[in-house]
């Protein structure tokens, strides 16, 4: 009993942390459903080092998993990070141009 | 070599009409009449032009190509080094200039219809975005690229501003200040290709890419870098993606049309150059096609978070951005005429809600799913149309949508990448989800009772709706005859995997 109560908590602050409100609003949805969309998408991503060689695939999915309990909800980190700031665009943009000419060069 | 030089006719005017259009539309500022005659004058001009030209090649030096074997040649499809600043219109460049010069021709009669101030400055800001998508999807030269890339960017903030709000002017200024840095990579990139093949003419320089020099491959990593760099800020792909989503949600939705037009076409033209010249690269396309995924990814999820319609498609704008160039790196003929395509039904249905979106601010509310409701009551047809574009986006068929959608697919399956068609299903789905959440707060929920003192609105312009009606009919008409568009796509896709030094 004491452990089926223990999971209805941690669902409910998981759900709890989207929103201040009421929880029923459009926003919500949009947020519950993201959420989703977010973390399917994080998996397909990590299947997709299959390419690569099968075990790694299998390894880098089954750590995406353990890592999206532990460090889930996504999507109010993804929201943040998507901000038009200067600083944190020129910041991601240094980010992808590193790895673009790391990845090609290691290639 | 008794061949003469024969320019094509028709390129210099899909350059010189905007050009000219927009010095007398400056000129005449803001005497609506004159401007109403002036725009649509010269925007059916550029509709005619791009249906009756025959398809050729414009060279700006004139010179005849260098043979192999030492003689000379004005025949295209002749190996040989042009050496010429170069342009090219083809079937892939007919449909996408008529389908802009279609687009411009209804986003001008719709401001002109809109605006109260400033009319004649604005429409000219129009024609040269027009202008800048013309070059760089005719371009084959590194000048001109890279010419059509900086107008077209310094273009794009010209129109945002010119709506006037804070929030257009904060996305302007940050749109320009990346310009500065991605069109110096894009220079950066030219010259180091130029260094390394000696040749300005991009078919030139595929021919001379030394891709099995050692010594060379970093260098030629760099440029690919930058390149890349470059497309995926002239695109608004990821991580630029909320620069331009701001650019597209702060301009007027009429101006979206042309925005998001100008967008894909440098997407097309930048990502095939890169195929052409890098395609043979070890880990080129797997790159494009994580920037690709990301984008689609990104773009979809944020454009369920937003509350506002006109920001949510501006980020389904960008997510659709990634399932052209999921298609065009896919590098197969399948998967480029899957791009190609998607990005012609992408710039026709998104125009298909972007003009819905326009429609809803006259009813004085804005375009807030929290604020607005019940226009489906006041407005019947325009929830259909809304309806109509939400269905094509989502790759319902029988709309445009599904047709790319489905090839787009396959070509991930052929390709043995089954993740790559989870992806553009979970894209669908979740652009109908994003989309119908608008829709209903919007159409179908019960208005509120209208508060004392409340703005009512305008009747919606009827021009709109004809431009409404013509864009639902291309959307069926592309869903029911897919092969309507596709066979002026496929050429272009045979060229860039069989014979990329041929434009």
């Amino acid at each position: 009993m004491g452990s089926i109560d223990s999971l209805y908590d941690k669902v409910k602050r998981f759900v709890i942390e989207f929103t201040s409100g009421k929880g029923t609003s459009s926003a919500m949805t949009g947020y519950m459903t993201g959420e989703l969309q977010t973390v399917a998408f994080i998996m397909i991503l990590a299947s997709f080092f299959r390419i690569f060689s099968v075990p790694l695939g299998i390894v880098l999915l089954a750590a995406v998993v353990g890592a999206l309990f532990f460090f889930g909800p996504m999507i109010k980190a993804m929201e943040r990070e998507n901000s038009s700031g200067l600083n944190r665009v020129l910041f991601w943009v240094m980010i992808y141009f590193a790895v673009i000419i790391a990845v090609t060069l290691w290639g | 070599m008794n061949e003469s030089i024969s320019n094509l006719w028709s390129i210099p005017l899909f350059i010189i009409i905007p050009i000219l259009a927009a010095i007398l539309l400056n000129v005449l500022y803001s005497r609506k009449r004159a401007i109403s005659v002036t725009a649509a004058v010269s925007s059916l001009a550029l509709i005619v032009v791009s249906v009756l030209s025959p398809f050729g090649f414009h060279w700006f030096t004139g010179q005849p190509a260098v043979l192999p074997t030492g003689g000379y040649t004005y025949r295209a499809d002749l190996l040989g080094w042009n050496l010429a600043l170069e342009y090219y219109y083809g079937p892939l460049q007919q449909i996408a200039i008529f389908l802009a010069s279609v687009l411009l021709l209804f986003v001008v009669l719709i401001a002109i219809n809109s605006l109260k101030k400033n009319t004649g400055t604005y429409i000219s800001l129009l024609f040269l975005t027009f202008m800048s998508a013309a070059i760089v999807i005719m371009v084959n030269d590194f000048y001109h690229l890279w010419i059509g890339v900086e107008i077209g960017s310094l273009i794009v903030a010209g129109v945002v501003l010119a709506t006037g709000e804070a929030v257009s002017q904060k996305a302007a200024l940050k749109y320009t200040f990346f310009s500065a840095l991605s069109g110096a990579g894009l220079a950066i990139a030219l010259a180091l290709i130029l260094g390394v093949t000696g040749y300005a003419n991009i078919s030139d320089a595929i021919i001379a890419m030394p891709l099995n020099d050692a010594s060379l491959a970093s260098v030629l990593y760099v440029a690919f870098g930058f390149t890349v760099l470059s497309w995926i800020y002239a695109g608004g792909l990821a991580p630029i993606h909320p620069l331009k989503a701001d650019v597209y949600g702060s301009a007027f939705p009429h101006a979206t049309i042309l925005l998001q037009t100008q967008s894909k076409l440098m997407l097309v033209a930048i990502g095939l150059v890169i195929l052409r010249l890098f395609g043979t690269l070890p880990f080129a396309k797997e790159v494009m096609l994580s920037v690709s995924v990301l984008t689609m990814m990104i773009g979809v999820v944020m454009a369920m978070l937003q509350t506002d319609f006109r920001w949510t498609l501006a980020y389904l704008i960008v997510s659709h951005s990634g399932l052209v160039t999921l298609g065009i790196s896919l590098g197969t003929v399948q998967g480029i005429i899957g791009g190609l395509f998607q990005a012609v039904n992408d710039v026709v249905y998104m125009s298909v809600l972007l003009l819905a979106c326009e429609g809803i601010y006259y009813f004085g509310r804005g375009t807030s799913i929290k604020t607005v409701s019940g226009i489906a009551k006041r407005a019947p047809w325009l929830a259909v149309a809304a309806i109509i574009g939400a269905f094509a986006a989502s790759g319902v068929p029988p709309f445009n949508g599904f047709q790319s959608e489905i090839i787009l697919i396959q070509a991930s399956l052929n390709y043995g990448m089954p993740e790559l068609a989870i992806v553009v299903l979970m894209v669908s789905v979740t652009t109908f989800i994003a989309l119908f959440k608008g829709i209903y707060n919007i159409f179908l929920r019960p208005d509120d009772a209208p508060q004392a003192g409340e703005k009512q609105g305008m009747p919606v312009p009827r021009m709109l709706y004809v431009c409404l009606a013509a864009l639902i009919f291309i959307t069926i008409l592309f869903g029911v005859y897919p092969q309507l568009a596709i066979n002026f796509l496929n050429e272009a896709a045979l060229k860039v995997v069989y014979i990329p030094w041929v434009p």
